[in-house]
């Protein structure tokens, strides 16, 4: 889980890619995600999304993310099938409709979830937060809470298992296999995760400050970020992802 | 030049003051050690020293700081910082990005060092505290004491005419400390750098530093050279500062034929110490 949103280092045309153009292409398989009812079009966006996870060399992290997806999904997928009540029945009280909308409502899940955890894989938060700067001219305040945010779930988690580690030696029984039992203890570390935290967050904002945050304006970014042949590519891709999902009924 | 006049702080809703009456001068281009107990005021002086205090923790805030000048109570802190760099005791809270080159690049950008001076300096501070391979690397995925030396480079990086770094070996293994107070120490020589320790490791402080101040009680209890300071172990013992078992021996020697010993502040000068006795 840690990793789920950590950088992979890599030179794959996904990593050269400009952020913006990164962000514009998982924002088209989203809009596009949600424009469409079609289920072979949701199917081949989600074979897209695999495609890109192979394409950025993090094909394996994909796939588990899109195993981990998959207990949510059922989930939702017997909830939509219980509850949508239009169509004609099919068995019980499931009826085509239900199905119809519960295998489009999975689909778009995925198909949405996939696309932004890669990015931030093949992406650094900083870049994106500077590029966001420097061409979508965002205020820099914006883009440090950001990464800042991103920064901090790492630390969370490292935190909120240091926390665990230290309730376990003595004698809280985390590796408990009861669901409600394990939620009943965990709940209780929010306060000291969430006090620790605050705290965090405060000295970290002193670090910045003395540290010239601002002093920051829109060119100080050492990095710069151009557009390419790659990124020219993306934009033609995202455009036709659009098109195709308004354009197929 | 720093100049602390009468300073006073007190921590909001503390019953006793963590730093009292504080007078004291650091001239240019000092290297100052600062020891004491836990609990001491320590990192209370480092963060007066910064101008984190009064700016950025409440409490009550008597006399004045003047930093090359500016006195800290009026200036903005980031005013200050162009000044002052801070390495913090939590190294994890101090450090900002996700990545060792952005996390030296943060300071260098902000305070807009050129393009073309950029990379040199970042290199440098890289390769000077031994992380250049971590150039790349995620922090999350380093260890305490490479984060600790993110944090220092990241600051050596900036090249602040004063650096104050609060116990910047406390998660380093010995040669890495050795390696980093080497570093300040060339840096307060070669660029007239003035470098403020606050500092746990006693010998380390004694090798490098020039001058030592002693704070026991939010107050300064010994104030003077490294060698003037260790002159009285029986005193630095009382307050709860471990000393180097280098001027401990000389200080027995000492006594114990009592003839005068010059104070001893490594194992080499203790050996030449005893041998001058015997023969």
């Amino acid at each position: 889980m840690t990793d789920l949103f950590q950088y992979v280092p890599g030179n794959t045309p996904l990593h050269r890619m400009n952020p913006i153009t990164k962000i514009l292409l998982t924002l088209s398989v989203c809009i596009a995600a949600f424009l469409t009812d079609n289920l072979f079009v949701l199917l081949f966006l989600l074979v897209f999304d695999l495609m890109i996870g192979v394409v950025a060399g993090a094909a394996r992290k994909a796939f588990s993310i899109f195993r981990g997806l998959f207990k949510v999904s059922l989930f939702l997928f017997v909830l939509q099938a219980l509850f949508v009540r239009r169509g004609n029945r099919l068995f019980w009280i499931i009826t085509d409709e239900g199905l119809l909308t519960a295998a489009s409502v999975v689909l778009r899940l995925l198909v949405v979830c996939l696309p932004l955890a890669l990015v931030l894989t093949v992406t650094q938060v900083s870049d994106i937060a500077n590029a966001m700067v420097q061409v979508l001219h965002v205020p820099y305040a914006y883009a440090f809470t950001l990464t800042t945010a991103i920064r901090f779930i790492p630390q969370f988690m490292e935190e909120m298992s240091g926390i665990m580690e230290a309730q376990t030696a003595r004698g809280v029984e985390f590796d408990s296999q009861n669901f409600f039992k394990k939620l009943g203890m965990l709940l209780p570390l929010c306060a000291p995760l969430l006090i620790s935290s605050v705290r965090r967050t405060g000295a970290t904002a002193t670090a910045a400050e003395v540290r010239g945050f601002d002093l920051r304006t829109r060119e100080s970014g050492y990095k710069r970020y151009g557009f390419g042949l790659v990124d020219l590519a993306a934009l033609l891709i995202s455009a036709a992802l659009i098109t195709g999902a308004v354009l197929i009924p | 030049m720093i100049e602390l006049q009468a300073l006073t702080f007190r921590y909001a809703g503390a019953d006793r003051d963590a730093l009292h009456d504080i007078t004291l001068t650091i001239p240019d281009g000092a290297f100052l050690g600062i020891i004491g107990p836990a609990g001491a005021g320590k990192s209370t002086l480092a963060h007066c020293l910064s101008g984190v205090i009064p700016h950025a923790v409440r409490g009550d805030f008597y006399g004045a700081v003047r930093v090359d000048g500016l006195d800290t109570a009026d200036s903005r802190l980031t005013d200050l910082s162009c000044i002052v760099g801070t390495v913090f005791q939590d190294v994890d809270s101090q450090i900002i990005s996700s990545v060792v080159e952005d996390e030296l690049l943060y300071g260098l950008e902000n305070f807009g060092v050129p393009r073309e001076e950029i990379e040199e300096r970042l290199t440098f501070a890289l390769e000077q505290t031994g992380i250049a391979p971590l150039r790349h690397r995620a922090i999350a995925s380093l260890s305490g004491g490479q984060r600790q030396k993110v944090a220092i480079a990241s600051l050596i990086a900036l090249r602040p005419k004063i650096l104050v770094l609060d116990e910047p070996t406390g998660e380093l293994d010995p040669s890495s400390s050795r390696q980093i107070f080497s570093l300040l120490r060339r840096l307060n020589r070669e660029t007239g750098m003035t470098v403020i320790v606050v500092e746990q490791k006693i010998m380390l402080l004694c090798e490098f530093a020039e001058r030592l101040i002693v704070l026991s009680d939010g107050r300064i209890e010994r104030d003077g050279t490294v060698r003037e300071v260790l002159g009285d172990i029986a005193g630095l013992e009382a307050i709860g500062v471990n000393c180097p078992r280098s001027a401990r021996f000389s200080s027995l020697l000492s006594e114990k034929t009592g003839r005068p010993v010059p104070v001893c502040v490594n194992a080499d000068e203790a050996v030449e110490a005893a041998r001058r006795l015997i023969g």
